[in-house]
């Protein structure tokens, strides 16, 4: 507790504080990302800077870091450094310490004790030799209790140092001297898989650093409420970038491998005119260029790149006839009980159902469409209106969840004023309710058709045809959807041939490519590429649906704000 | 019963003649189109063709009556949507459940699964365990980083920050399950491969992480919403006692909206166990229950979901099929019981932060 008198002799300790601190953190972060690069392939293990390998790099960083937290505790402990300790270093603290204590634990029992398992000869089992399995998880649970007592019961500077200290020290030592080398292999016996150390090291100087990161931040703010306060917010800053990272590196991927082959045959010929629109035969005007893999089929003779476009306007198909379905029903039903009913019981009960209704994994809308609609609707086979219907049904909860906020939050003020100038119920919702509600459907919709333009599950059973259709229409008969619409005297009165058809839609057509095993034109693209493609294409079409939700509800928010 | 006999005399007096006989024909019209429907007639499509006329003359006479009935029909369409789903499940899992008894669940040695043959052994253990393996992984990966990503949005990440990240973080909820399959196949399955010596290229270890990755933004998106619901005036509070920010965070706002916080992990598990395609792509789909039990990198491969969209299509009805309605009912049961939990947590979270109110 230092008085106004103390301030300079605490800027001065501040200074020699911040003079180890800073450096040593500097060089945890960036430990901290290189192990993070190695660890995803982007640097390799056995790259040398400095004149050293990586490894030994990392090892070196780590036993600095290791000593340095140490030295640092111990000096502030008997009060060479001056700092605003606490009694305990905290639980959380004291969990995340310990579990990695735990993992160390039983990393060293299953080195040690020898734990291994082996085939009995003569009968179906297989047992274990060495310790038995159950005893070293005891073991490892202890090590973990002691970690997490070693953090809890001390002071806070020697809590939160030392058990740090010790996993970061023995760690950087043994992989400077041995035998924790590039080479050196890891086989914990329970499972036949081996883990080596070219990336086992990595991935272990990646967590201790960031251990290291957050114990030297508090440190450097002198433990107590703000050093804690600085260590948490450069862990979670470092984890969420580091996740942020791995998420941005798999977009990276689909978008650098995927464009290889969405640009394979594409030209730009100026702005004469001649890109044509399959189907629609729409000349886009001014542009002349070619994107065959965009509006080609997979198969057929004479196709020189294989493409997408059955698969696209399967998609769009879909999207419409899922909309077809779950607007009308889902904004009625959300009129319904906003509008006509008191909030209660019912109203209680449909909200339950829809959410659980949301939650249903999507394979289970499939069985259901299997079973039910499939019979029904077009003789036991997979057909693009069951699907349609299926991806309606999916869509239906959000629409109905969404809708029925957005009617919710129209105020009150508007019903009555409308009321007390004579309108009946039902025209002031048509005129006064819906209009004010609607930018929240249209988002919730928009956001909705993003995640059922992506789903793949059910299509699987209630719509996927032929992997590679050599014809540019989206069903396997060959015509268009609307051409085949016909009308006679007798019922059903209305039949549509092409809706009872198996097609595809560009989330089975990524999946075929995994599972056909074979590209549509091996001397064009490979499986893989092919697939690259497909999942780069499907991936715009759903972040298109996605960037105009998220873009309009920011628009509309913005709107109402300023009103 | 008066109150229902209160409620439909209600109903006639301030319902029009015309607009009641409206509403009891196209009552009778649907019911009949449903009832055809349920048969498997192809004629259903009469009595909603004369549904179709009723609304056009009704909308010209009595609009509102007419849009009133509408509206409920479209209400009573969700719910059963609903109820037939889990109806036409437990139905068709129904000889499943008879022929195999407690070992459709719980059966500890081979052989769990043969298919085509109607007598054969059709045991959900290998699955359950299949599920429960990447679940747990998925959520160890989803739910801290998760957490902490909430907590990073909500509480400390500078406005402007936090204007992209978030909208990033739902464009990335919304990237296809089968893209990140393919993506885990080809690159995260190899690399373990080839690295780690799995004994065949996929394991539930490489598609747990995947399926954790998948589920994250989930989990940061409804956290975050959660943390931010959490009051100004109760943060200002703590940080004007003298506690630091993260004090408040770590000590007002996860405590407050802890129920949220959980909500949020719930629904990002249920994500992660529903999750179908990329645990198809990424898995082996051999079926077995690995020893020891927690072994993420044997040779065996399948869940509930995985065995579904790999056997469903060609299914040639029978035991087999009504086995994979049956993985469809625990499916659905499990996830169905963890959305509940979530919501009934959420709502007890959003009353006590709303207070009387």
């Amino acid at each position: 507790m230092s008085t106004i008198d103390d301030t300079g002799v605490v800027a001065g300790v501040a200074r020699l504080r911040n003079a180890t601190t800073l450096p040593t953190m500097a060089l945890s972060l960036l430990t901290v990302l290189m192990g993070w690069l190695v660890l995803f392939q982007q640097v390799g293990e056995t790259n040398e800077y400095l004149g050293l390998p990586i490894v030994e790099l990392f090892a070196i960083s780590v036993l600095v870091q290791g000593l340095a937290i140490g030295g640092l505790g111990v000096a502030s402990y008997v009060g060479a450094l001056q700092s605003t300790s606490d009694r305990t270093a905290g639980l959380f603290t004291g969990a995340f310490v310990g579990s990695l204590w735990a993992v160390v634990t039983a990393v060293l029992v299953t080195v040690v004790a020898g734990l291994r398992m082996v085939y009995w000869p003569g009968s179906s089992v297989w047992i274990f030799s060495g310790i038995p399995v159950p005893l070293g998880i005891l073991l490892s649970l202890l090590g973990g209790v002691v970690g997490f007592l070693a953090v809890v019961l001390p002071r806070e500077d020697l809590g939160a140092t030392l058990p740090v200290s010790a996993l970061l020290v023995p760690l950087g030592m043994f992989a400077l001297v041995g035998p924790l080398t590039v080479p050196w292999t890891y086989e914990p016996g329970w499972t036949t898989v081996v883990f080596p150390g070219s990336e086992v090291l990595p991935f272990a100087f990646f967590v201790t650093s960031l251990l290291g990161c957050w114990t030297l931040a508090k440190i450097s703010e002198g433990f107590g409420a703000t050093g804690r306060q600085r260590g948490a917010y450069y862990l979670i800053g470092v984890s969420v970038a580091a996740t942020l990272g791995v998420l941005g590196m798999l977009v990276y991927f689909i978008v650098d491998k995927g464009f290889a082959t969405l640009s394979t045959g594409a030209s730009f010929d100026g702005w004469g005119g001649r890109l044509v629109l399959p189907v629609v035969d729409w000349a886009v005007p001014w542009f002349d260029a070619n994107l065959p893999f965009v509006f080609n089929q997979p198969g057929g003779l004479f196709v020189d790149v294989p493409g997408v476009w059955p698969a696209i306007l399967g998609t769009i198909w879909l999207v419409i006839g899922a909309l077809v379905v779950a607007v009308p029903l889902g904004i009625g039903a959300a009129i319904f009980l906003t509008e006509y009913v008191e909030r209660g019981r019912i109203t209680q009960l449909v909200e339950v159902v829809t959410n659980g209704l949301w939650s249903t994994p999507s394979i289970v809308f499939g069985l259901f469409g299997m079973a039910f609609l499939m019979p029904r609707l077009s003789n036991g086979g997979r057909s693009m209106i069951v699907a349609q219907l299926v991806l309606g049904f999916m869509l239906l909860p959000l629409v109905l969840i969404t809708s029925r906020e957005a009617i919710i939050s129209v105020p009150d003020e508007y019903r009555d004023a409308s009321a007390a100038l004579g309108v009946s119920r039902w025209k002031t919702v048509r005129s006064v309710v819906l209009p004010a509600a609607m930018p929240g459907v249209i988002t919730g919709v928009i956001l909705g058709v993003g995640r059922i333009a992506g789903e793949t599950a059910p299509l699987l059973l209630v719509f996927g045809g032929q992997p590679y259709p050599s014809t540019k229409s989206p069903v396997s008969g060959g015509k268009g959807i609307l051409e085949s619409f016909s009308f006679s005297l007798q019922p059903p009165f209305i039949t549509n041939s092409a809706l009872t058809e198996r097609g595809t839609a560009l989330p089975f057509q990524l999946y075929t490519s995994i599972t056909a095993g074979s590209s549509p034109k091996p001397e064009v693209f490979s499986l893989s590429e092919f697939g690259w493609g497909t999942a780069l294409v499907l991936l715009l079409v759903v972040m298109g649906f996605f960037a105009i939700g998220v873009a309009s509800r920011l628009y509309f928010r913005r709107k109402l704000n300023y009103e | 019963m008066t109150d229902l006999q209160y409620r439909i005399r209600d109903y006639r007096q301030r319902t029009a003649p015309g607009a009641i006989a409206i509403h009891v024909l196209g009552a009778a019209l649907f019911v009949a189109a449903a009832g055809l429907f349920w048969r498997g007639s192809g004629l259903f499509g009469v009595p909603l063709l004369g549904m179709v006329g009723l609304t056009a003359v009704g909308w010209r006479t009595h609009q509102g009556e007419t849009a009133r009935g509408l509206t409920l029909l479209a209400a009573a369409l969700t719910v059963s949507v609903m109820l037939l789903i889990v109806g036409y499940l437990l139905v068709h899992a129904r000889d499943a459940f008879e022929h195999m008894g407690v070992e459709l669940l719980w059966m500890l040695e081979g052989p769990f699964w043969e298919p085509p043959s109607p007598e054969g052994n059709y045991s959900l253990t290998p699955l359950l365990v299949g599920t429960a393996l990447t679940t747990v992984i998925a959520t160890m990966v989803a739910a801290p980083i998760g957490i902490a990503g909430a907590v990073f949005l909500s509480e400390m990440a500078p406005e402007r920050v936090r204007v992209v990240v978030k909208p990033g973080v739902e464009l990335l909820a919304g990237i296809p399950s089968i893209t990140y399959g393919f993506v885990g196949l080809v690159l995260v399955n190899q690399y373990f491969y080839a690295q780690f010596q799995t004994p065949t290229i996929a394991s539930y270890f490489a598609a747990g992480l995947m399926i954790g990755l998948m589920s994250l933004p989930t989990v940061v998106s409804v956290a975050e919403d959660a943390l931010s619901a959490v009051p100004e005036s109760m943060k200002s509070g703590s940080l004007a006692m003298g506690s630091t920010e993260w004090q408040t965070t770590k000590s007002v706002t996860i405590p407050a909206a802890f129920s949220g916080v959980s909500a949020a992990v719930m629904l990002g598990v249920g994500r992660a166990m529903g999750e179908t395609m990329a645990a198809t792509v990424m898995l082996s789909h051999s079926k077995g229950i690995p020893v020891p039990f927690f072994d993420v990198f044997s040779r065996y491969g399948e869940t509930l979901t995985t065995v579904i969209a790999q056997e469903a299509p060609n299914a040639t009805g029978g035991m087999h099929e009504s086995a994979l309605f049956a993985a469809g009912v625990v499916l659905f049961v499990s996830v169905m019981s963890l959305s509940i939990g979530a919501q009934y947590v959420e709502w007890r979270m959003y009353r006590k932060l709303g207070g009387e109110s």
